[in-house]
């Protein structure tokens, strides 16, 4: 899976200086559930999912998803920020492996 | 396979009380908030240790939770929660839990929000593993809980293992 950790960010089409603005994002990511083997134990190994997702707007951090195995597979996460400046969103996803996965987009004013 | 899994619990239990006992206690305190989150346990243990018997209220004016009545894929259910309180440095909401009863691993996720986010709002797909509540869980800046739920009728369970 060479897709792993491609992420995509959604603005809506029109933001007003001062709009709260809905952000959507989702990244190709496997989110490893449990495996378990014959007799029913869970299988012990480094299971690679995602645990934190940074959402930082105009280097400030605005919201922070602590993430677990319960979250679905390519996981797809929405947010709120108050469009107050022209500037970047940057959401940032941390997986149990080191993994550091990176999604930009602008916020300009129409 | 209860008991195996009991077994393995008790453990899991017993190395963790040594590690802490043996003077370990960057060890201890090491562990990401994340995998201190994504415990193996039932709700009531989960819940107990995340928030320590604090008593919560019933957010039912307070909190939107939107999740599907019945969820045919257990492996993606689409959940939203969103606050009905102000977001200014006084007095905003700090994080958002949103908790699947019925699951392996209970707690899904928690959202820490800012006065910046604007709006108490967070969106995200989870995995539902059988029919069971819903819960999203809001801490207000002042410490108070908040706490609704809502039954989903899983059709296909999505947590395998």
């Amino acid at each position: 899976m060479s897709d792993i950790g491609k992420v995509r960010l959604r603005l809506p089409s029109t933001i007003k200086a001062g709009d709260v603005v809905q952000v959507r994002c989702l990244i190709i990511h496997p989110m490893e559930r449990i495996e378990r083997d014959k007799a029913g134990k869970v299988i012990d190994k480094k299971y690679n999912y995602i645990t934190k997702v940074v959402v930082s707007y105009l280097g400030k951090t605005v919201s922070t998803f602590d993430t677990t195995q319960s979250v679905s597979e390519n996981p797809y996460f929405a947010f709120t920020l108050k469009a107050t400046d022209p500037g970047m969103v940057t959401v940032t996803f941390l997986d149990t492996l080191g993994g550091k996965y990176e999604g930009t987009a602008q916020i300009a004013f129409g | 396979m209860s008991l195996t899994r009991r077994e393995m619990l008790g453990g899991l239990g017993v190395l963790g009380v040594a590690a802490a006992a043996g003077g370990g206690v960057s060890l201890a305190a090491a562990p990401a908030v994340a995998q201190t989150l994504g415990a193996n346990e039932t709700v009531e243990t989960g819940l107990a240790r995340v928030f320590g018997g604090r008593p919560m209220k019933d957010g039912a004016g307070l909190i939107k939770l939107d999740v599907p009545l019945i969820a045919e894929n257990g492996a993606v259910v689409p959940v939203a929660v969103e606050v009905n309180s102000p977001m200014t440095p006084q007095s905003y909401v700090k994080s958002i839990y949103v908790v699947a009863d019925r699951n392996r691993i209970p707690i899904v996720t928690r959202v820490a929000l800012s006065p910046e986010s604007g709006k108490a709002y967070m969106g995200a797909n989870i995995r539902l593993g059988e029919t069971g509540d819903v819960r999203a869980i809001v801490e207000q800046s002042d410490g108070s809980l908040w706490q609704i739920k809502r039954e989903v009728k899983v059709t296909v369970g999505g947590c395998g293992g």
